[in-house]
């Protein structure tokens, strides 16, 4: 079994900083593999040691996080690593993003299954592995918490949606996006650290893999300002929590949102 | 501008036909049954749908195509959902068009194709404006427009095959006990100042006596438990008219779910929690000793509903 994993470095978004006049200011937020990316991984490492599989992990961007990114999923267990160079990669499209994974997928595969995070902590945009899916023309099974081999070709998923659970059974290839909920991804032993060090990151180019990068040019980046009343009342007490509450009620009722 | 809406419910049919009322033009919508469908013909002048069985994102994203194919819209709006965020991804890379998510307001200029297109990102601590030219597919933040009302004669209803599912599908609905949070005006949310899963009661309690519903932040579902679903942007996006988040701190995934509330309430015993720099009214106070005198105080009404 030939399993790809598509990952992406993550902004730690709630340490993001920001300028007097509401730039963010992302040099100086950390930058780390995505959450829900190592849960792909976590899922992807399963099935290899349970049902042997070769495991690549394949990212686009040139930063330095995006090659720490392929070394994190060395550490992890993967055993190919690729990526796709591009300058400034915080601001490609999805759809490119989504497009040149695809063609490594096509020219390093044929993979069974391609897994991918659910959704980024910082964008959580949520359609690189639906564009995939859509691009390679293969089943899609989005959001899953837990993930299952069901027999050779046969994989399942089950997911939370906003009415009810859902579980989906497709035949492989497909496209399998993993929740931040779905396992605890491994840590790395020091071993393991040291060892993806010296392995090898495949670089491809946009054009050898004949692909389109574009980007997407914000006009601006401004923090989210949050207009609301900031009214705050202060209980130190069992007394101070019976003047609060009351001070609140008598707030809501003029508001309106209390009978 | 031709817009092509994307709705599984009358809210998010309401909340994108005013939407497309912002762009000006011609709207239409897909449903994917066609129970909704006639609902629906009063607020759009043409209505497709489809007769899919439970929710398969290729099979949705292919009717959802079909009818594009038919209508040929400029844009594509779709809830900001996950099951839309799915469908905006498989149409779009279909299309080969662009997509983006979490957006909360659009404009267009008479006579252009080009759409200004703002959009929540870092976790919705910042927003950025976009230009984007036709054809796009955007998901819509829920709450972000007002649902509308119906508008005069009914539009025309065309039926749209509904294609094969890709994966086989097994659903189970989510159990419906009492208000839903994505319904309900009043909504009540536990977070991590709620010690243990008995302590709930008092969030439900809470939530019974104002009339409304609980729900509870991501660690209390995923990690501990304690609830089949979360308020937050991988969980359930509500926006009620009163949000009240009883032992939340106010993470910026949590709020992105909440954004969209009238009026919200932090009861937090951190004077420092994040939730305190987002809310209306909050109380800097034990939990454990505010919520039961709030109980006391709406004892009169609907204590046991």
């Amino acid at each position: 079994m030939k399993i790809l994993v598509a990952v992406k470095p993550t902004f730690d978004i709630g340490q993001l900083k920001f300028e007097k006049d509401g730039t963010p200011l992302l040099d100086a937020c950390p930058v780390s593999l995505g959450e829900a990316d190592r849960c792909a991984l976590e899922e992807a490492m399963r099935i290899k040691e349970r049902l042997g599989a070769t495991v690549a992990a394949a990212t686009v961007g040139s930063s330095e996080a995006h090659y720490k990114a392929i070394r994190d999923s060395y550490a992890m267990g993967a055993d190919e690593g690729y990526l796709v160079k591009a300058d400034d990669p915080w601001k490609l499209d999805a759809l490119s993003v989504a497009s040149a994974i695809a063609r490594v997928a096509a020219a390093t595969g044929p993979y069974d299954l391609v897994l991918t995070g659910s959704g980024a902590g910082d964008t959580h945009a949520s359609v690189i592995g639906p564009m995939i899916a859509g691009i390679l023309g293969i089943p899609l099974i989005a959001g899953v918490d837990r993930l299952e081999v069901r027999g050779p070709g046969v994989v399942a998923g089950t997911c939370k949606l906003e009415d009810g659970s859902y579980t989906y059974e497709a035949r492989t290839p497909a496209v399998v996006t993993v929740t931040s909920e779905a396992n605890a991804p491994r840590i790395p032993n020091l071993r393991a650290i040291l060892r993806s060090k010296g392995m090898q990151i495949r670089e491809m180019s946009a054009e050898e893999l004949g692909v389109d990068l574009r980007r997407l040019e914000p006009l601006s980046v401004r923090k989210y300002e949050i207009k609301r009343k900031r009214i705050i009342y202060k209980a130190e007490d069992q007394k101070g929590a019976a003047e609060a509450s009351a001070e609140l009620l008598a707030a809501l009722r003029s508001e309106g949102v209390l009978s | 501008m031709r817009v092509l809406a994307y709705a599984d419910n009358r809210s998010w049919a309401a909340q994108l036909a005013s939407a497309a009322d912002a762009l000006g033009g011609d709207a239409a919508v897909f449903v994917p049954g066609r129970e909704l469908a006639d609902d629906a013909a009063k607020l759009y002048s043409e209505v497709f749908f489809s007769g899919l069985g439970p929710f398969e994102p290729v099979s949705y994203s292919a009717a959802f195509s079909e009818a594009a194919r038919s209508f040929k819209p400029d844009l594509a709006l779709l809830p900001c959902t996950n099951k839309g965020r799915s469908i905006a991804g498989l149409y779009s890379s279909a299309a080969g068009i662009r997509s983006a998510t979490d957006v909360i307001s659009l404009s267009a200029r008479a006579g252009d194709s080009s759409i200004t297109v703002r959009r929540l990102v870092y976790g919705g601590r910042a927003e950025a404006e976009f230009l984007m030219s036709a054809p796009a597919a955007i998901c819509v933040v829920q709450g972000s427009y007002p649902e509308r009302g119906p508008r005069g004669g009914p539009g025309q209803v065309h039926e749209v095959p509904a294609p094969d599912p890709a994966s086989s599908v097994d659903f189970k609905p989510k159990r419906r006990e009492g208000a839903q949070p994505e319904e309900a005006e009043v909504v009540v949310v536990a977070g991590r100042g709620i010690r243990s899963k008995e302590d709930l009661e008092l969030v439900k309690g809470l939530a019974r006596a104002l009339g409304g519903a609980w729900s509870v932040t991501r660690p209390l579902a995923a990690d501990q438990g304690w609830a089949d679903s979360w308020v937050g942007i991988s969980g359930l996006v509500v926006s009620p008219k009163l949000y009240i988040g009883v032992g939340v701190s106010g993470q910026p995934h949590h709020m992105m779910g909440a954004r969209g509330s009238k009026i919200i309430v932090a009861i937090n015993k951190d004077p420092g929690a994040p939730i305190f720099e987002e809310c209306d009214y909050g109380i800097v106070g034990d939990l454990y000793a505010v919520v039961p005198e709030l109980l006391k105080l709406l004892g009169g009404k609907g204590g046991d509903r």
